[in-house]
């Protein structure tokens, strides 16, 4: 056992408090992840082995489900993340070059690949359900419509500018847990229709 | 700011969108919100609300287009211990958006429609299980559930009666398999999201083992109006056999693409050059996916069809989520079935057989395709792999999604496939993105 | 449960309600071609390899495998639309699979192999390059892994998390894309592991102890038992030119139900190690087994309580009676110790048998880590559990694998406390009601607890909660040696001449002997100035019975032919008897067995002792066929 732990003492605390929140205690297992996830960047084996740990799991088990699902990130990636809709409908708009200008923007050559600032990666995804503003994209927890590659461009730059060093949306995507009933925590307004920088 | 694209005002789901911050609680509420659910938990019993909603013929309209009053008769009455309701928020068919669209116009119209579906089945806990993507309409529902549980809407007491309910969120995280409902009901629990053999269908042994039933974000929300105004008001639209109103989204080279909410039975004409504004200036419809890429493409001499289900049942098509994508006669058929079958093949789960090898073997024929390097080997094998993956082989659906979408490209545009496999050329002679 | 009658390609089929398609069809001689499926494991309708056609019914074919009978049911598994979907459900699993058959293990015995010919397509219409991925991958010392090969049927992975409740097994990414792996690529540390090779249906789990050893159809393989520890599980050995080259399971629902651990699948190699004794010395020097025999003889004859006796665990049924037959006469007052045993004492009666532990509501396991000590009872009681709702109840200091189910009541007792917390346990709530069979199942706390008052404690449990007992022995045949009054628990210190029958005594040959007669198959330190060294055979040339700890004579048949000079067990006991002065004259083991179970109730079996030759013949399906 080695004896630092890559997840903070009080994540792993969180994360221990994570089963009692569902009827069977497996069901935290990618809660659990994404906190890890929020805290490193991405998942190492060694954060995958502590989830494991905590939540009393083999590590084999946790491995299996992070590497089911997209949005569990096994490599590093950048501080801010394009996820590029290129399927059908997005496509059809000219989601393809937009990748392709992307690239350029960020300076990468390739999917996965993060900017040598180690400000920008960037994936090509499967719909993303916001067919209607095709072409678009994800990053920072928020979508982005009807994109161009000037807009593309504003988001690069408003991302590379010291105002930008903090996450842009307001509320920082708090952890997956469902509202406990009766925990009595104030609801908070809900954001303005304001859906996106379109 | 993004404006609403799509039905505000509408007859049924979309009624109240025109109305600002009908997000919050205190405009849902002004406008008649909740007093669905307040009749039903203190006036009705379940098998009230599931005759009425039975009256109503309201069928789910996630893709499967399943009876809802019956789907919740399935779940066991005398079953001791919990039962649940299951939201189907893991919205992922490409060409398809309008839960989105739903849940973040009107977040308490979902909350107050699953309430109602766990009061129907005697459970009192529904569980959205709601796509990773959706920053925002997870956030939204997340603040209007804790707001309808400080109003005492939701908790142990909802307006007085002693029939608790709650509404709970799970996050998915990147994987379309989990749309499928078994395949959902695993990532709930924690695991890989691989679809289930059934039986044991979900009524039976849902989530955690227990009774539950799965219902769309869509159909959901609609059951308060269904409550509200009477399962016959909701009836009398529609078809005869496809009742009521559903959202479509439309996508792709059309002037006004959107979330739309259609009376079931107009046609594709009607959306495509109605709603959505006709085609992009100076080009022609050539073919539509009329409800998702999981329906089988329609040419567009056919754009009369009705959206009835069971006319497109007939044609052997369906009206699925709801997502039509509409492309034009610059784009390639041949590149946009190649592209849709890289899709099925990155979200197979990789469970059962046909469909873990059969979208990889097809997307690589389309990748020499493609190269310029097909033949009518490629041809062949393009309908050996649309086979297999059809008629049953596979475990769930995604497969034969796939199959369906090299075949019905094929039936329709095999001279584009003839093009590019027998002569190299594409005709088209546009690269797809050329929008 | 009702029968249920039903027609399978013609054929009327009456089977209990409840029954799959699939095992419907094999009573009636049809082969329904499987990999996912086996019948162990929960049906998951993964592979879609057993897709059949049958009314009523949907007009698409359905999984055999998932789909239970039903009255009436017509099933056709040769219709044209069946034919077809699985001879392209087989094709779909040769697209990417290497075809490097000329040199994989599984060769010969791969049910890939024989489904693509009773069942595939004629010719292949598989183009173009295929998925590769690295390996082979070594899973562990024992397992070697080949992603290339594997029809991703999760086989392995649902036995690691159904059957052995671990997850270090595990199937990563999705999709096409999906391979099996162990946790991060560390070394599978499960001591059921190697059960997964004789699951997988194809060559992409291989024994790394037996790789590039033979082709199947090399060897000939014998049906006999294993001899690692009292749980007696049954066992196919393979042989080819004289060597031991591969252990596998042998399903016997009343015991293993077809799995075996590590230990009994992989140590083994001893038997084909260059350096085994061969012929029998007297201080170092080679000699007659005549002389050996005579100089044994001489030094052990006469010397009382100065004769110590050391047993291996794995002694036999009839070496146990040659031996009580020597400690009746020349040898009588020696001191015996017997290897591994535990200090539980003979049972007063029948046990619980093993096959009872599924049908316990409520099994609680007191004073043992029967992980370790009883591998395949650990598998049986987890089964009880997950699969069949029974209530767990552990009472052991330490942590134990049975911790993995959530619900288990792990009692942590201080070491010596066991029978106290035993005591207790009559006012446990999961015993108020228990709505069924409690089964007790109990060690001896490898020493650690007062077995009289521990015994007493069970016994005096199982009377109040209507529960059954089960004593759980460790060596192979212990319960076998304390029938026949030869499982000593003696202290061999102070004696002068040892009779070291099977390796030398765990604590050492004690420093007051004087007179070292030692038969064992291993060159060991010491054994060049020992007075005689006799070559021992192994568990793999001897033939002869054990008594596994619920009390079932099981035989153990030897699948290596024994070639002289080495000679059999009883007839070394019998030429040493005869050297001793008695009577030992009976020509083959059947006598001693007929003797034996004249004179012992516990060895009646042993009367109708089954054929003990070996069965051996070429094999055309292996293992993992269902």
């Amino acid at each position: 056992m080695k004896t630092t732990s890559v997840l903070s003492a009080h994540l792993i605390d969180e994360i221990k408090a994570l089963p009692a929140r569902y009827p069977q205690p497996r069901s935290a297992v990618m809660p659990a992840l994404d906190l890890a996830q929020e805290e490193l960047g991405y998942l190492t084996p060694e954060a995958m082995t502590e989830v494991a740990t905590a939540l009393q799991l083999d590590a084999g088990y946790v491995e299996g489900v992070a590497t089911f699902y997209t949005l569990f990130h096994l490599e590093p990636i950048g501080k801010h993340r394009f996820y590029m809709c290129t399927n059908l409908s997005c496509t059809l708009r000219g989601a393809e070059e937009l990748v392709e200008h992307l690239r350029g923007a960020i300076g990468v050559h390739e999917a996965g690949e993060v900017s040598k600032d180690g400000l920008f990666s960037y994936e090509e995804v499967e719909c993303m359900g916001a067919c209607e503003y095709a072409p678009m994209c994800r990053v920072d927890h928020r979508y982005h419509y009807d994109l161009t590659a000037e807009k593309v461009d504003g988001l690069v730059a408003e991302r590379r500018s010291p105002a930008a060093a903090a996450p842009l949306s307001s509320s920082p995507l708090s952890p997956t847990l469902p509202p406990e009933r009766g925990e009595g925590d104030k609801p908070k307004r809900a954001p303005k229709k304001k859906k996106a920088d379109g | 700011m993004a404006e609403q694209r799509g039905t505000v005002g509408g007859p049924v789901l979309t009624e109240w969108f025109a109305k600002a911050d009908l997000h919050t609680l205190d405009v849902y509420e002004s406008l008649g919100g909740y007093s669905a659910l307040r009749k039903v938990v203190t006036t009705m019993t379940a098998q009230q609300v599931i005759d009425e909603v039975k009256i109503s013929g309201l069928r789910g309209r996630g893709g499967a287009d399943f009876p809802t009053a019956m789907k919740w008769s399935f779940v066991p009455k005398d079953h001791p211990g919990p039962k649940y309701i299951v939201v189907n928020a893991d919205e992922s068919e490409p060409g398809s958006a309008k839960d989105r669209y739903l849940m973040e116009n009107s977040p308490h119209a979902l909350i107050e429609g699953a309430a109602i579906a766990s009061f129907a089945i005697g459970g009192h806990q529904a569980w959205i299980y709601i796509r990773g993507e959706y920053d925002l309409p997870y956030e939204m529902l997340r603040d209007a559930i804790a707001e309808a549980h400080a109003k005492g809407y939701l908790g142990d007491h909802p307006f007085g009666s002693d029939h608790a309910l709650d509404v709970r969120l799970y996050r998915g995280h990147g994987a379309y398999i989990c749309g499928e409902e078994t395949a959902l009901l695993e990532s709930l629990e924690g695991k890989r999201a691989q679809p289930r053999s059934r039986p044991p269908f979900p009524a039976v042994k849902g989530a955690w083992g227990l009774p539950t039933a799965v219902n769309n974000v869509e159909t959901l929300s609609t059951v308060p109006w269904i409550i509200r105004h009477g399962g016959a008001e909701y009836a009398s639209r529609g078809t005869e056999k496809a009742k009521g109103t559903r959202m479509v989204t439309v996508s792709g080279d059309v002037q006004k693409p959107g979330n739309y909410e259609i009376e079931i039975g107009v046609t594709y004409r009607d959306i495509i050059e109605g709603l959505a504004g006709g085609m992009l200036s100076g080009r022609d419809l050539k073919v539509f996916w009329p409800g998702g890429s999981s329906a089988k493409v329609l040419p567009a001499s056919m754009i009369d069809t009705s959206t009835d289900l069971d006319g497109l049942k007939a044609l052997g098509t369906m009206g699925g989520s709801g997502g039509i994508i509409v492309m034009d006669d610059s784009h390639c058929v041949v590149k946009a079935a190649a592209r849709l079958l890289r899709f099925y093949a990155h979200e197979s789960c990789g469970k059962c057989t046909p469909c873990r090898v059969g979208g990889n073997w097809a997307v690589r024929t389309y990748d020499r395709i493609l190269a310029n390097e097909g033949s009518q080997l490629e041809l062949g094998i393009l309908e050996r792999v649309s086979d297999g993956l059809q008629n049953g082989r596979c475990l769930c659906g995604l497969g034969d999604a796939a199959g369906w979408v090299i075949e019905s490209t094929m039936r329709h545009f095999h001279d584009e496939y003839e093009d590019h496999c027998l002569r190299h050329t594409c005709n088209v002679g546009k690269a797809l993105a050329h929008a | 449960m009702p029968d249920i009658n039903l027609t399978i390609d013609g054929h009327k089929v009456t089977v209990p309600a409840g029954t799959l398609i699939v095992e419907a069809a094999k009573t009636v001689g049809i082969e329904i071609p499987v990999f996912c499926y086996h019948h162990k494991l929960d049906p998951v309708g993964a592979c879609r390899l057993c897709l059949v056609d049958f009314s009523p019914g949907p007009p698409r074919p359905q999984t055999a495998c998932t789909t239970p009978v039903a009255e009436g049911m017509v099933v056709r598994t040769q219709s044209a639309m069946a034919v077809q979907a699985r001879a392209d459900i087989l094709e779909f699993e040769l697209v990417n699979h290497p075809l490097d058959c000329p040199v994989c293990d599984k060769g010969g015995e791969c049910p890939l192999q024989d489904f693509t010919f009773r069942h595939g397509y004629p010719t292949s219409r598989i183009d173009g390059p295929r998925l590769h991925f690295k390996k082979p991958i070594p899973l562990s010392e024992n397992i070697a892994l080949d992603r290339e090969r594997c029809v991703l049927c999760y086989r392995c992975t649902r036995y690691y998390d159904e059957i052995a409740w671990e997850q270090e097994l595990t199937v990563a990414q999705r999709g096409v894309q999906s391979f099996i792996t162990s946790q991060f690529d560390q070394p599978l540390q499960s001591n059921f592991s190697g059960n997964i090779i004789d699951l997988c249906p194809v060559g992409a789990l291989t024994s790394r102890v037996w790789r590039f050893e033979s082709r199947p159809w090399d060897m000939t393989h014998t049906e006999s038992v294993c001899s690692k520890c009292a749980v007696g599980c049954n066992t196919t050995m393979w042989q080819r030119r004289g060597q031991l080259v591969r252990i596998t399971s042998r399903e016997n629902d009343d015991i293993d139900e077809g799995w075996i651990c590590d230990r009994g699948r992989f140590d083994y190699t001893d038997v084909n190690e260059p350096s085994r004794l061969r012929t029998p010395t007297i201080r170092g020097a080679k000699s007659t087994w005549a002389d050996a025999l005579a100089a044994t003889a001489g030094g052990i004859k006469g010397k009382g309580a100065k004769l110590g006796i050391s047993l291996p665990a794995d002694l036999t049924n009839e070496e146990a009676f040659l031996f009580r037959r020597l400690l009746d006469g020349p040898l009588k007052g020696a001191k015996v110790k017997m290897h591994g045993r535990t200090a539980i004492p003979a049972p007063a009666g029948p046990t619980m048998p093993i096959k009872e532990i599924d049908d316990a509501r409520v099994i609680v396991v007191v004073a043992s880590d029967i992980e370790n000590d009883v591998p395949i009872i650990d598998l049986r009681v987890k089964k009880a559990v997950s699969k069949r709702g029974a209530k767990l109840i552990v009472i052991y200091p330490e942590g134990v694998d049975l911790d993995r189910n959530p619900h288990t009541v792990h009692i942590r007792n201080a070491k010596g406390a066991a029978a106290e917390e035993v005591r207790k346990l009559s006012s446990h709530e999961l015993l108020q009601n228990p709505g069924g069979p409690v089964a007790i199942l109990f060690g001896d706390g490898h020493g650690s607890e007062d077995m009289n008052d521990l015994a007493s404690a069970c016994g005096a449990l199982a009377e109040q909660v209507g529960g059954k007992e089960m004593p759980l022995y460790r060596a192979t045949n212990e319960r076998g040696a304390l029938a026949l009054g030869v499982a000593g628990w003696d202290s061999l210190d102070g004696v002068e001449a040892l009779l070291s029958w099977g390796p030398p005594p765990t604590a050492g040959v004690p420093t007051s002997v004087r007179f070292l007669a030692a038969w064992d198959h291993l060159p060991r330190d010491g054994y060049d100035k020992a007075a005689v060294v006799l070559p021992a055979t192994t568990f793999a040339e001897r033939q002869g019975s054990y008594t596994n700890l619920e009390g079932t004579v099981q035989f153990l048949r030897p699948p290596v032919a024994i070639n002289p000079p080495l000679k059999e067990a009883w007839e070394v006991l019998n030429e040493l008897g005869a050297a001793l002065g008695l009577e030992l004259d009976y020509p083959g083991i059947f006598p001693i067995q007929r003797d034996a179970a004249a004179k012992t109730p516990a060895l009646a079996a042993l009367a109708q002792t089954p054929s003990p030759e070996p069965v051996t013949g070429p094999v055309l399906v292996g293992p993992a066929h269902p």
